[in-house]
């Protein structure tokens, strides 16, 4: 059966990416981790692997050729005569062609849900509620991406006061459609709660010395410290799709790295599995690629609950975007000289509430009482 | 860059100063035996930010463990570490 790789996330705020490097031909044997092509935003390259043996079957976009994220790139299968299904081999990058054309139910679903019906594979010659349905639980349980760009309202008058008009680019424009799906898909609140940094700095400092560590803790720490929250409360780390709760089953934590000007959300995927030491390098390994701008793919999508500080710049609060199909971002703030800190959530209330939250937040704010063994 | 000791101490201290400058923070009298992270002149980030300028610099990837006080704490340290795996 054909297998799609597509198109990767580069960071959050590019919808489109550009093919600039093809390292495979048609009828190749690929091997799972082989680099099979590379696309680049104005930000960051990010290398495409295969994700398992195969052909390639069809390659779809040109070298130097935009996708959209999501789109499938390269077809692969177990033999190298398989067929590829002929919708799929039209390219990534028209609006319409080869997509199957919604039912009138399924139209109505696209369209409260603001995704685009050509991202959607389809079961047959129509585009269904059930094909959706079966999009958005896969999307769930392995790499929620975000929803497909919403159409930007536009001013109907031009202001009276002179000015001119300046086209988004493409990152401004990723950004614009996260905040759209934040304020019309979330029932966005947002709480916070004050405590004493002093518990957690020393503790931070102790995990230090006994580790040798060159960076901080603290951060990672309080980071870790929400992944044990997450597994003691799983609600916490699920999303609303169609009207229903769902609960993920890993915890791929979001974490924040901002990078000369991009802000990525970087994921540690799979982080209920991890000692916080383990947790600790694999956040490290992960900014190290985000300030280097060269992300994997993996690195960058599939976050079911995330963690923000803006401690770095001195801000006593921040009121964190809900990164799409996501229910909670912590975000961390700690103003210098203030002997205070903050620990703030945004969350959608569609899925918890207050009280929910609040407890997350009051039990964040202390440091476990054993420290983590190295 | 060249695998000189003194130039290799030379270009880290300038970017540590570098990067400070962009904290508003004055790292200039940094010395060579200072434990860069207890400084203060640097936070998390720009540690990380230094890290990575080190490896990109003098082509020189580090594993996640590699990154620790004893091998990357110091101007010296940082210096001796590159020039021990790079066999100089």
């Amino acid at each position: 059966m054909p297998y799609p790789l597509h198109a990767p996330r580069v960071n959050n705020n590019d919808d489109i990416v550009q093919v600039v490097e093809l390292s495979v031909n048609e009828g190749d044997f690929v091997k799972g981790g082989d680099l099979v092509a590379a696309v680049e935003t104005d930000k960051a390259i990010v290398e495409v692997e295969a994700e398992r043996d195969g052909y390639v079957l069809k390659i779809l976009p040109e070298l130097d050729q935009k996708v959209a994220v999501g789109s499938v790139m390269i077809w692969l299968g177990e033999s190298p005569d398989e067929a590829v299904p002929e919708e799929t081999t039209t390219p990534v990058q028209s609006a319409s062609a080869g997509a199957a054309r919604p039912t009138a139910k399924a139209r109505v679903m696209l369209k409260k849900l603001g995704l685009d019906e050509n991202q959607i594979p389809t079961s047959g010659e129509r585009l269904t509620v059930t094909d959706i349905e079966a999009y958005l639980a896969e999307q769930g349980t392995s790499t929620p991406t975000a929803p497909a760009p919403m159409p930007v309202q536009t001013r109907e008058q031009t202001p009276d006061v002179p000015g001119e008009y300046q086209e988004l680019s493409e990152e401004a424009h990723g950004m614009l459609v996260t905040v759209q799906w934040h304020r019309d898909q979330v029932a966005a609140g947002y709480l916070e709660v004050e405590y004493d940094p002093t518990p957690w700095e020393e503790y931070a400092a102790e995990y230090a010395q006994q580790n040798k560590l060159m960076l901080s803790p603290l951060l990672p720490l309080l980071a870790y410290r929400l992944v044990e929250l997450t597994k003691q409360s799983p609600n916490i780390n699920a999303t609303v799709v169609n009207d229903r709760h769902y609960l993920y089953t890993p915890i791929n934590l979001g974490f924040t790295v901002q990078a000369d000007k991009t802000l990525y959300l970087t994921v540690v995927r799979e982080a209920q599995s991890m000692s916080a030491s383990e947790y600790i390098e694999a956040l490290g390994e992960v900014q190290r690629h985000a300030i280097a701008h060269k992300l994997r793919p993996n690195e960058v999508t599939g976050a079911t609950i995330t963690f923000s500080s803006m401690a770095r710049w001195r801000v006593s609060r921040h009121i964190p975007i809900l990164p799409p199909y996501t229910g909670l971002m912590v975000a961390h703030a700690a103003p210098r000289g203030s002997g205070r800190a903050v620990l703030g959530a945004s969350y959608d209330h569609r899925l918890l509430t207050g009280f929910d939250v609040a407890q997350v937040l009051q039990s964040l704010s202390q440091p476990p009482v054993d420290v983590y063994p190295c | 860059m060249t695998l000189e000791r003194n130039a290799i101490k030379t270009a880290i201290r300038q970017k540590v100063i570098e990067l400070a400058n962009e904290l508003g923070e004055d790292a200039s009298d940094i010395s060579d035996e200072d434990i860069i992270p207890a400084t203060g002149a640097l936070d998390s980030a720009a540690i990380l930010a230094l890290i990575v300028w080190f490896e990109g610099a003098y082509d020189f990837p580090l594993k996640q463990e590699e990154i620790n006080i004893d091998n990357l704490g110091s101007i010296n340290a940082m210096a001796d570490f590159l020039l021990l795996r790079k066999g100089g």
